[in-house]
């Protein structure tokens, strides 16, 4: 297993408050790495960071052994996909016409041929070419986010970071997206993603990363983090897990009358 | 329309456009034979050549309708060809050209020069609405990155600040010079000649050319900065790239023409109603439609009145009203 990308006491804080406080984070080839938490404990901004969308305070990255402050824009996204939180682009460009901007680092003026073969093999990994003649602001919101995961990929990278990437989608898309960055990992690349729901997370990540006021604790899915010792260590006293195949489902208690 | 059919068209409406345009002027003072024979002459010559050689028809034609009828075309294309690039740079359908100062600018320049004669009226055009623009996007500069938003704001504001600028240079000119300066902001197509286009035609077409070699990049920057990061562009830089051709071009072109109004707005609509949003194509398309769309009215103008009526004023009469039968019957291109 190899390291793609490495954080070593990392520090951060936004406006006088601290996010992150000493954090190390390691994430590797062919995993897929969930980072959970509440909100506010410092998610998005952790992934961001790994991004290089911000600069942590203190702390380095490594990202493939070199440092990710001395590789450029374009580098940098030859080898780390980002895909941002969800938003709408006002003009109704084409599937493909989205979906070929994530060709950019590539580029130098105008696509060419290769860009649009990439892009038209990343549409049809992701399952959307019936798509990709359709006008992006006229599909569903599942839609639009296999259209960015679709981007993502065009931009061929070694490490894909999503935020939220099930944040607006229903229970059957929610399931769609995340069996489709199982995949990603199972085919070699490193994946993360910020999720908000522990269930869904546990049923299809290897490696889980819980955010406590500013701090990490990091386990495997060997580790068995689902346990309700440890999910009430992060969530609070109100929850409880229970055992579903090899892994487990994470249910708040209701009071029973 | 097919999108493949409305390019086709786009592109070709420009040439029987640019031929005809030289056919139109106040009618008796050249006929029509005359012209055709004017055109034709060097090639074959079925008009006995003293009628040519008249000098009048010479005048007239070369000196007088056909620079007329390029510096239209070039405005056009660089008003609209500015406003396709600014609206994709500012992800909002409703920017035009002017947006950030550039006519409240370039109209306290022209004013100041014709009020004072402190240097000629195009450079002082030309300089004020450059200025103008750059004031406007340092002063939405924060932290080394630019929002929208506050380029918008700052723009507003820029503009404000240089029409009472303008205000205060016509309160104080004669009545003479402030007609004179009056007339100007209403755009003045109608003093076209080869000086004119020659000082405006290296601005614009630099300007133009740099707009179409980056064209792909809008496609980028259209999604949203942190979408432009995440693929390998610096969004700042990127942003840079489009305003400064976008206000060279549209600032050559505001220094000899005037203010006129609509243009930058409604052609690059109407083009992403034609042939959709994918600036790899819609740049392009909004320079020939933009040019041809102002050489039309240009000839409306010369043909409806017996005296010349500002084009600014005919573009907004003409213009809004197809502009309001365009959006109320088809896609418009956009969504909010």
């Amino acid at each position: 297993m190899t390291s793609l990308l490495e954080g070593l006491h990392l520090f951060f804080s936004y406006g006088g408050r601290g996010v992150l406080h000493d954090v190390t984070i390691e994430v590797q080839q062919g995993q897929f790495t969930i980072i959970l938490g509440k909100n506010g404990s410092g998610k998005s901004t952790l992934l961001r960071i790994m991004a290089g969308l911000l600069k942590p305070d203190g702390g380095t990255l490594q990202v493939m052994g070199r440092d990710l402050n001395d590789l450029s824009l374009t580098e940098r996204a030859k080898i780390i996909g980002y895909l941002p939180q969800f938003h709408r682009p006002i003009f109704p460009f084409s599937v493909e016409d989205v979906v070929l901007t994530g060709r950019a680092s590539y580029v130098n003026l105008i696509p060419g041929h290769e860009d649009r073969r990439i892009v038209l093999r990343a549409l049809e990994r992701v399952g959307i070419i019936h798509l990709r003649l359709r006008p992006f602001t006229e599909l569903s919101g599942g839609e639009q986010q296999l259209v960015m995961i679709a981007r993502v990929l065009a931009q061929e990278p070694k490490i894909v970071l999503l935020d939220e990437p099930t944040a607006h989608l229903d229970f059957v898309n929610q399931a769609h997206v995340l069996r489709l960055i199982r995949e990603f990992a199972d085919s070699e690349l490193a994946v993360v993603a910020v999720l908000h729901d522990p269930n869904i997370a546990f049923l299809y990540g290897d490696r889980f990363i819980f955010l406590k006021e500013g701090q990490v604790e990091s386990w495997s899915s060997s580790q068995k983090p689902w346990d309700t010792e440890v999910l009430q260590k992060v969530y609070g006293p109100e929850l409880r897990s229970i055992p579903y195949q090899d892994r487990a489902l994470v249910v708040p208690i209701i009071d029973s009358k | 329309m097919q999108p493949r059919l409305a390019l086709f068209l786009i592109y070709l409406i420009p040439v029987p456009l640019l031929i005809g345009s030289l056919f139109i002027g106040p009618a008796d003072t050249v006929s029509t034979k005359e012209v055709l024979a004017w055109l034709t002459g060097p090639w074959f010559a079925p008009t006995p050549s003293a009628v040519l050689d008249s000098g009048l028809v010479r005048t007239i034609i070369w000196d007088v309708r056909l620079p007329r009828v390029i510096l239209a075309f070039l405005v056009g294309a660089a008003l609209s060809g500015s406003g396709t690039a600014l609206q994709a740079l500012f992800r909002n359908p409703l920017v035009d050209p002017y947006l950030l100062g550039l006519s409240s600018g370039s109209a306290f320049g022209a004013a100041l020069a014709l009020a004072t004669s402190w240097m000629p009226l195009q450079v002082s055009a030309f300089s004020f609405g450059m200025a103008a623009v750059g004031a406007s996007y340092f002063l939405a500069r924060t932290r080394k990155s630019v929002t929208v938003i506050s380029l918008i704001l700052s723009g507003i504001i820029v503009s404000g600040i240089f029409t009472s600028l303008l205000t205060i240079v016509q309160f104080l000119t004669d009545p003479f010079r402030l007609q004179t300066i009056v007339h100007w902001t209403m755009g003045n197509l109608h003093n076209a000649s080869w000086a004119k286009l020659n000082s405006s035609a290296p601005g614009t077409l630099a300007g133009l050319v740099w707009l179409l070699l980056f064209r792909w990049r809008m496609n980028v920057l259209a999604l949203g900065d942190e979408e432009t990061r995440a693929v390998g562009l610096n969004p700042e830089h990127q942003k840079l790239l489009v305003l400064i051709p976008a206000t060279l071009a549209a600032s050559a072109s505001v220094a000899v023409a005037g203010v006129i109004g609509l243009v930058g707005l409604v052609v690059p609509h109407m083009t992403r109603m034609l042939i959709g949003p994918d600036n790899t194509r819609t740049l392009p398309a909004s320079l020939a439609l933009g040019g041809s769309f102002l050489l039309l009215v240009d000839d409306c103008s010369r043909v409806a009145a017996s005296f010349e009526v500002p084009i600014g004023i005919f573009t907004t009469l003409i213009g809004g009203p197809f502009f309001i039968f365009l959006l109320r019957r088809s896609r418009v291109g956009w969504e909010i």
